[in-house]
């Protein structure tokens, strides 16, 4: 009785082994996604969810500046570019309308998290590389997905808060808009530095637009019902130029405070001399999304997930920083510089 | 014997009375007509099963929320709550149908939602005799609270087979809009719906001849109510689940879209068809110029030229004659 079952087990087991093997070797033939049967020069498609912030025109900077790169090498012919306004209806449109037109790649920053995913998997089954980066979209159709992490972001951005301000106290807490994902993200990886400190008390939190003046009313508001708030833990730069500006013009003496590389904020830092710490949404994910496409199409493996590592800024290296500001918009951010090298390392992490 | 003899004069009458009110948006047909033609010659794909239905589905939603403000503009009212309706209807799908309620059980309940909210708008504006423009500014508020506080974040879920047979390879959207359309024939022979456009163009006039006006106002703004969580569900099954902020958009677009379909702000002017033709406009821009590989700002400028053009063209005949 014990030898057949034991046959059984064995020959099951081989059986196993050979199909892993056999899964494991298509798996570093391609990438999710890709059949094989696209050839270069491809065409790559660009579904923005909304071009107008300073944010995403440098992310389209860096994507058309790696597209003509990609040109010279005879990788890219052309780079469609689609603008959904904001709507995510209106984007989920316009990746179909990819789809109909038979790009060979689409690189996207989803306007929802979730709203895109049926449209994505309908263009993963017609062999098109996805590689969706920044917002990104709850579904596994993709080839891979691109991002920073923003519960780190949270966690990191008020480890540095509490530290400044030496453990205890009043904060402030200024978030992006209510029900988006980063914006969440960002406040739920605080959560845990926050509930581990007991005597810093949260007196308010603000939710606005990633934007300065919608961001120094709220503060001022604010200023105005606490008259002592020791430190600021701002996750977003732009909310936190807005706070700088609140206080300086209330005439209030400047908190430590958490940002990210805006220009701007950056440049207040110095002329106030802050004590703070930021970090950044590098613009440059936009060339690696479109390199790492190319990458997936021409037959190379990549991972199905992509974890930048966040860039920090402290008082060390804001005046590395600031000595580069020339190059980006007075309304922009500073990001840190990148090259083909880091992109290679970046896609052979695992 | 005698229905006959008193139906052959409706019938006859009917024609000329449908051709009439046909003037003002005859130019916005062709327009229709013109990027339709566009669209097919420049996506051949557009013929085929698959092809049609993603067209229509894309199109759909933005039909049924041009419905929903078409019908309160014609009654002499307006919605600034559109998009959150839409957004609620999406979130109670997207959290109901996947639950122990099931499809059934979410729709009824996306659908009483919407004929309810409606229904209590419309009760505020019309027996308080509020601006609905206010009204509806305040409801998109708590509304759009409501939905967030349903879903926080974009998740929840739908029945993978119920977003496949409404949006997938199957023109399931358009037929539910012909449904919807002959509802509305339907309703426009009872005696609500007869007296909307009364009740829209000339209110006292109405209430003195008889005609149920506040009735016809309430109905109006439930009905509204209804397609946009309709709506809402549609696009919930589209993406698959739910997202708290994905209508935002339809606000200003279903006003965009009755507008261009030649319904006045005043009230009693305009038909259904034109909304409808004017949503279709909105949607096929999108693709034709995609198609055509405008960039993003070409776009925009391009968009705004073809609105103003197929609202100014009728009313510069207007002033001609």
């Amino acid at each position: 009785m014990m030898k057949p079952s034991f046959f059984a087990s064995a020959s099951a087991l081989c059986l196993g082994l050979v199909l892993a093997i056999g899964a494991g070797s298509e798996a570093n033939a391609a990438a999710k996604c890709i059949k094989g049967d696209r050839k270069a020069p491809y065409t790559i498609g660009w579904a923005n969810i909304y071009s107008v912030p300073t944010w995403m025109k440098q992310t389209q900077g860096t994507i058309e500046a790696e597209v003509e790169a990609l040109k010279k090498q005879g990788l890219v012919d052309k780079l469609v570019v689609t603008d959904a306004q904001g709507d995510a209806n209106v984007q989920i449109q316009q990746i179909q309308s990819m789809i109909d037109s038979d790009v060979d790649a689409i690189i996207l920053i989803a306007g929802s998290s979730t709203a895109p995913a049926r449209v994505i998997a309908d263009a993963c089954a017609k062999g098109i590389a996805i590689i969706n980066f920044d917002s990104l979209v709850d579904t596994d159709q993709v080839t891979a997905k691109v991002n920073t992490d923003s519960s780190q972001w949270g966690d990191q951005a008020a480890k540095f808060l509490i530290d400044a301000i030496g453990g205890k106290g009043k904060i402030l807490i200024l978030n992006g808009p209510a029900g988006v994902s980063v914006s969440d993200d960002r406040r739920k990886g605080a959560d845990a530095e926050l509930k581990a400190h007991p005597d810093v008390t949260v007196l308010a939190e603000t939710n606005t637009p990633y934007n300065v003046a919608p961001a120094q009313e709220a503060v001022t508001s604010l200023l105005f019902a606490n008259p002592e708030i020791d430190g600021i833990l701002s996750l977003g730069g732009a909310l936190s130029a807005g706070a700088v500006l609140a206080l300086d013009k209330q005439g209030r003496d400047q908190v430590p405070i958490t940002g990210e590389n805006a220009r701007q904020f950056l440049e207040l830092w110095k002329e106030k001399g802050l004590k703070s710490w930021a970090t950044m949404q590098p613009n440059w994910l936009g060339a690696f999304a479109a390199y790492t496409a190319v990458q997936a199409l021409e037959g190379k493996d990549v991972p199905a997930f992509v974890k930048i590592p966040l860039p920090v800024i402290d008082n060390s290296n804001i005046d590395e920083y600031l000595a580069r500001a020339k190059d980006f918009p007075t309304d922009g951010y500073i990001y840190s510089p990148y090259d083909e090298e880091l992109f290679k390392k970046l896609l052979a992490q695992k | 014997m005698s229905t006959v003899s008193s139906a052959r004069p409706a019938g006859a009458l009917y024609w000329p009375v449908q051709a009439r009110r046909n003037i003002g948006v005859r130019s916005l047909f062709v327009v229709v007509l013109a990027f339709l033609i566009a669209y097919g010659v420049l996506f051949p794909g557009l013929f085929t099963a698959s092809g049609f239905a993603k067209f229509t589905q894309s199109w759909f939603p933005l039909a049924l929320v041009a419905m929903a403000q078409a019908i309160l503009m014609l009654t002499g009212g307006i919605s600034l709550a559109i998009g959150a309706t839409v957004s609620l209807g999406a979130v109670i799908a997207a959290t109901t149908m996947a639950g122990p309620l099931g499809v059934a059980g979410g729709a009824a309940a996306v659908a009483l939602t919407g004929l309810g909210i409606g229904a209590a708008t419309g009760f505020i504006v019309v027996r308080l005799r509020l601006p609905a423009i206010v009204v509806t500014l305040a409801g998109s508020f708590i509304i759009g609270g409501a939905a967030l506080l349903i879903l926080p974040r974009p998740g929840g879920a739908i029945p993978e087979w119920l977003s496949d047979l409404l949006a997938g390879d199957t023109p399931a959207a358009f037929v539910l809009l012909v449904a919807i359309v002959l509802l509305w024939k339907l309703y426009l022979a009872t005696p609500l719906g007869l007296s909307l456009y009364a009740a829209g163009e000339n209110p006292v006039g109405a209430y003195r001849s008889g005609v149920p006006v506040d009735g016809a106002r309430v109905a109006a703004y439930a009905i509204s109510g209804l397609l946009s969580t309709g709506a809402g569900l549609f696009v919930a099954a589209q993406t698959g689940s739910g997202d708290p902020v994905i209508g935002a958009a339809f606000t200003l677009n279903s006003i965009a879209a009755a507008v261009l379909g030649g319904i006045g702000f005043l009230g009693g002017q305009g038909t259904m068809r034109g909304a409808l033709a004017g949503s279709l406009l909105l949607s096929l821009m999108i693709s034709v110029m995609f198609f055509l590989g405008f960039t993003p700002v070409a776009q925009y400028v391009a968009q705004g030229l073809i609105i103003i053009g197929a609202v100014a063209i009728p009313q510069f005949r207007k002033v001609q004659q």
